[in-house]
């Protein structure tokens, strides 16, 4: 694959400026993500996750603001869009789907009628054209007798068939770029992957870059590439799938595997939790956000805010530990290799 | 922990609870939401017993009639040798304390008007079990049990977070001093890395206070590690039982075998080479459950025998019991 950059965010900050004080939501955060790659941005809730992708959509609403930075989409930046320009932009070149398919449907309108409006609204199809693209869209989702659900209103779908839809509505005009913001977590195992291996065909059928955005480590682990793992506003680490989890190089990023029961492994071996809870992003820490629950904590952590050490060319980790200067530590890694 | 030989703590035999819902404007025919129908199992003394199954399967209507909160349609609850399923408020009254419940929802489950301390006092005023003098001292004890500061007896809900608002929820249920707890999804509104931290209290209180479990989730690793038996249910019934490692190692219901590869595994190597059984569809509406098996609309194993004839509850070898035209 090309690496022709889609997306790159450039010290994004974004503030919510509530009555009690500014909320620094995101702190200062950059990446970037290449045409038909697949990434994921994993994080507890707080950590900043929701609102990155929804700066990237411009869809903030007040108190919450982006304070600094640049998001150059296709070479252009975002954030200096009118909104009427973002209007042609949304749902057009970047789509989004949502946790909760029972919300983000509207359900005075039939299934058909919302996928027809953002077909007809962005490539300028004639109503029956649109019907028919509708039809087939909720065909390439997996619905069946798509010809007799397209007239049939969201409640007389079921949760997965919801999500489906939402899907559908997102891909319709073949879009860049598709956020999605834990789009399964609303949702029973069973369905969860029925939606993932959807998305997993569907990424190779129509080369859309896809940005997964979840706390559940399972899920990037098989649909992603490439993992940004955030914390209190900030990236952690950000490197290929398979580093995060079998190199993991920041604390953060070891304690979230270890407090995760493998299934698969068996065995009742006591969990590892993190201790403490995630800071006030009211007043967030001056040093490292990780430090007060980080079992490696030196003073330096608590002072300064560590910057990026980069483990190779994509794998990179905000921690003192990395540092040249830094002492060397025994530390347990993440998930063990069982093969070669 | 060997919990084989201890006695029967919990039976449930051919528990039913069915939800009227009237069809019409005046009443007119009435349907049943057949939510929980015919399930029986028990929980020896000290064990955790694992409840999973999808949303609308009924694993927290079990839960909920076990303790009462709903009156069980048909069937019996034997509780420490006595039937509470059928009894009157007054006579159940002394086994509320013996039988305690941690809720799913940390937000909604703490009264937001009401003191940490008058919260977690509030079953000891109820049970007659404290002056208000001795209250306060074990308010006190249990804050410091479950990682809490004596404190914080004076603050409200609301200034606490998530997972601090479980761990209250838990004083509350420990409060009386129960036997048996059922937890309803207690830790699944909570961040992974606070997770871990509930599980290891549970599993600590649990040795420390000899109690015992029904642990109800969706979370199919979390189970595992918890529980001593597993029971997985579908659409008001229960499918499978069997000891925690012999359910995940060997599963015998088609629906267990789907339910276990359908969950995401945390290893990219074994998440890509994995192959996932993927059930087609969705969970039928329990208004109207289909006929005989009513996994078989999903079952790729299904039969014509399946359509007719209800699969009965097999012991397929040291106490795995399925049920299964397979089998």
């Amino acid at each position: 694959m090309k690496n022709e950059k889609l997306l790159e965010v450039k010290n994004l900050r974004t503030s919510f400026f509530t009555h009690v004080g500014e909320v620094k939501a995101i702190g200062g955060v950059s990446f970037a993500l290449d045409k038909g790659e697949a990434i994921g941005i994993v994080g507890e809730s707080g950590s900043g996750k929701s609102v990155t992708s929804l700066s990237i959509m411009r869809l903030l609403q007040y108190p919450g603001k982006i304070v600094e930075g640049e998001l150059i989409f296709k070479g252009q930046d975002l954030v200096k869009k009118s909104d009427k320009e973002m209007q042609a932009i949304r749902g057009n070149e970047i789509a989004m789907i949502f946790q909760d398919p029972m919300t983000s449907l509207n359900p005075v309108y039939t299934v058909g009628d919302q996928i027809i409006e953002a077909i007809r609204r962005h490539q300028g199809l004639n109503k029956a054209e649109a019907k028919k693209k509708a039809i087939e869209m909720l065909r390439l989702v997996g619905i069946p007798s798509p010809e007799k659900r397209v007239d049939n209103y969201p409640h007389e779908f079921s949760g997965g068939m919801r999500q489906r839809a939402m899907i559908a509505i997102a891909l319709s005009c073949e879009p860049s770029l598709l956020i999605a913001d834990e789009p399964t977590t609303a949702l029973d195992v069973t369905i969860q992957a029925q939606i993932l291996e959807l998305m997993k065909d569907l990424k190779e059928k129509i080369n859309t870059s896809i940005m997964l955005i979840t706390h559940d480590l399972g899920v990037v682990a098989d649909v992603c590439s490439r993992i940004i793992v955030m914390y209190g506003g900030l990236i952690m680490e950000e490197g290929k799938t398979e580093d995060i989890f079998y190199n993991p190089k920041h604390p953060y990023t070891m304690g979230l595997l270890k407090s995760i029961p493998r299934l698969d492994l068996g065995g009742k071996k006591r969990l590892v939790p993190i201790e403490g809870s995630p800071p006030d992003l009211l007043k967030p820490p001056k040093g490292c956000p990780f430090a007060a629950r980080c079992p490696y904590a030196m003073r330096v952590c608590i002072e300064q805010r560590p910057e990026y050490t980069f483990v190779d060319e994509k794998h990179r980790a905000a921690c003192w530990l990395l540092h040249e200067d830094a002492p060397q530590i025994e530390v347990e890694t993440g998930v063990v290799r069982r093969r070669a | 922990m060997n919990v084989n030989n201890h006695e029967i703590l919990l039976e449930v035999k051919n528990l039913k609870k069915y939800f009227p819902v009237r069809k019409g404007f005046f009443g007119g025919e009435t349907q049943y939401v057949k939510a929980v129908d015919d399930v029986s199992f028990h929980i020896r003394k000290g064990e955790t017993l694992g409840l999973v199954g999808e949303s609308g399967c009924g694993k927290s209507t079990t839960g909920r009639t076990i303790i009462r909160l709903y009156d069980p349609t048909a069937g019996e609850i034997i509780f420490n040798g006595a039937e509470i399923g059928m009894m009157k408020e007054k006579e159940m009254l002394p086994f509320r304390k013996r039988i305690q419940m941690i809720f799913q929802d940390p937000y909604a489950s703490l009264n937001a008007r009401m003191t940490v301390g008058d919260i977690i006092g509030e079953p000891l005023e109820i049970h007659g079990l404290a002056t208000e003098k001795e209250k306060m001292e074990i308010v006190h004890d249990l804050l410091k049990k479950v990682g809490l500061a004596p404190d914080h007896a004076v603050r409200y809900p609301h200034e606490f977070s998530g997972g601090q608002r479980q761990r209250i929820g838990i004083a509350r249920a420990l409060a009386v001093r129960p036997e048996f707890i059922i937890c309803d999804e207690p830790i699944s509104a909570l961040d992974v890395s606070i997770q871990a931290q509930v599980v290891n209290m549970l599993e600590d209180l649990q040795s420390e206070m000899g109690l015992t479990y029904l642990f109800i989730a969706h979370d199919l690793s979390m189970v595992r590690h918890i529980s001593n038996r597993v029971g997985v249910m579908y659409l008001g019934k229960l499918v499978e039982v069997a000891d925690r490692n012999e359910l995940y190692e060997h599963p015998a219901h088609p629906y267990t075998q789907a339910l276990l590869t359908a969950i995401p595994i945390p290893d990219p190597d074994i998440a890509k080479a994995k192959k996932r059984i993927i059930l087609d569809g969705d969970v039928p509406s329990p208004l109207n459950p289909p006929s005989g098996c009513r996994f078989r609309t999903r079952c790729k194993y299904a039969m014509p025998k399946c359509a007719e004839a209800e699969p009965e509850m097999k012991d397929i070898g040291s106490g795995h019991m399925a049920a299964c035209h397979l089998l």
